[in-house]
């Protein structure tokens, strides 16, 4: 009696899946869950390269819009990208999607604008016009704007007025900072203002 | 020989030894690192056993946008690790500098400049599941063939 109990303990105890599960034992595979943000993948949208993926970016280097032979197409680039999702939240035709960035953005009706100030240092500003030339927006509307910057009509983005260069339609800008990088004074400065911003819901 | 030889490889690619080190991180990476051993990942159970010693480890994960203090010293601990061994870039510190690849920062990124470095792990910082995935895909290749065509 004594021995059978015993030997029924013991069989308890080398129960086949017991001892199974003592060898093989494994975490269960760890699945990403879907709110995870990965890195951005393109949602098949057509970019209109209003390049506002690489002015958000904090990640120096993590994101390129490339021009392929179907059109423009942001690239990210791993080892750069730190996944903040902020590429996707700021792309004004939803291009990128990562995580549920993009279904809480809708569902919050929150959304991230970039507006462009653009401030003269009237001091240092000698009015040669490189800004006004330089300037693609300028060029799209005035091709015949040369030297000096004098305007053929007066709604352009920036113009030569009285020897100073002068921002007409500020709301023109895109923010591509050309400007700057011809200003031989240093005179010209874009800020790009990014604000989060929400539709007040009824 | 040669089988003896194939036995121990096999053997020891069960058994993976790591150590870190953090060559100038935000501590991130080392975060995600640190939860790689805690029970919910629990990298024992793959038999990757971190000692942090150089001399016993067969895998180096580097962590950090490699600073000047470094210099002179990443490169005699990677040649303390005995052969066979390999090197994992943990992060996007070590590939690309990440956030500080700014410039006036000191750092030399990338770390392979430095040492050879075999796999990387992007991310800021990876996640301890991508990190996990990156040394199991490695310890096989660790020990294969180890001294086994040299006899």
């Amino acid at each position: 009696m004594m021995a059978s109990s015993f030997l029924w303990y013991l069989v308890e105890f080398i129960r086949p899946s017991w001892v199974r599960k003592f060898f093989t034992v494994r975490t269960a595979p760890l699945l990403t869950p879907p709110y995870f943000r990965g890195f951005p993948e393109p949602t098949g949208k057509a970019c209109t390269r209003a390049l506002r993926c690489m002015m958000v970016c904090p990640a120096p280097g993590a994101i390129d819009v490339v021009k392929e032979a179907d059109g423009w197409h942001p690239r990210i680039h791993r080892g750069h990208c730190i996944r903040c999702g902020l590429c996707v939240e700021a792309c004004p035709n939803g291009v990128l999607s990562s995580g549920r960035v993009l279904e809480s953005v809708t569902a919050s009706g929150t959304a991230l604008t970039l507006t462009f100030r653009i401030d003269v240092d009237t001091v240092s500003c000698m009015g040669c016009g490189n800004c006004a030339v330089a300037c693609p927006v300028n060029r799209g509307l005035d091709p015949q704007m040369a030297y000096g910057g004098r305007a053929s009509r007066d709604d352009l983005l920036l113009c030569v007025v009285e020897g100073k260069c002068k921002v007409v339609r500020e709301d023109r800008c895109n923010g591509c900072k050309t400007c700057e990088d011809h200003c031989p004074n240093g005179a010209i400065r874009v800020d790009r203002v990014l604000q989060a911003v929400q539709a007040v819901s009824l | 020989m040669g089988i003896l030889q194939n036995v121990k490889n096999a053997v020891r690619q069960r058994s993976i030894h790591v150590a870190y080190v953090d060559v100038g991180s935000c501590n991130g990476c080392d975060i995600e690192i640190l939860a790689c051993l805690a029970p919910r990942y629990d990298i024992e159970q793959y038999g990757i056993y971190v000692h942090n010693n150089p001399r016993e480890a067969d895998i180096l994960l580097v962590i950090g946008a490699y600073t000047p203090g470094w210099a002179d010293r990443l490169l005699p601990l990677w040649e303390k690790i005995p052969d066979p061994k390999v090197a994992i870039a943990i992060g996007n510190c070590p590939i690309s500098g990440c956030l500080f690849a700014r410039p006036g920062t000191l750092i030399h990124p990338p770390v392979a400049a430095h040492i050879p470095i075999s796999a990387e792990v992007p991310g800021c910082p990876p996640r301890p599941t991508e990190i996990l995935q990156a040394v199991l895909a490695l310890a096989p290749e660790v020990f294969r063939d180890y001294e086994v065509r040299v006899l």
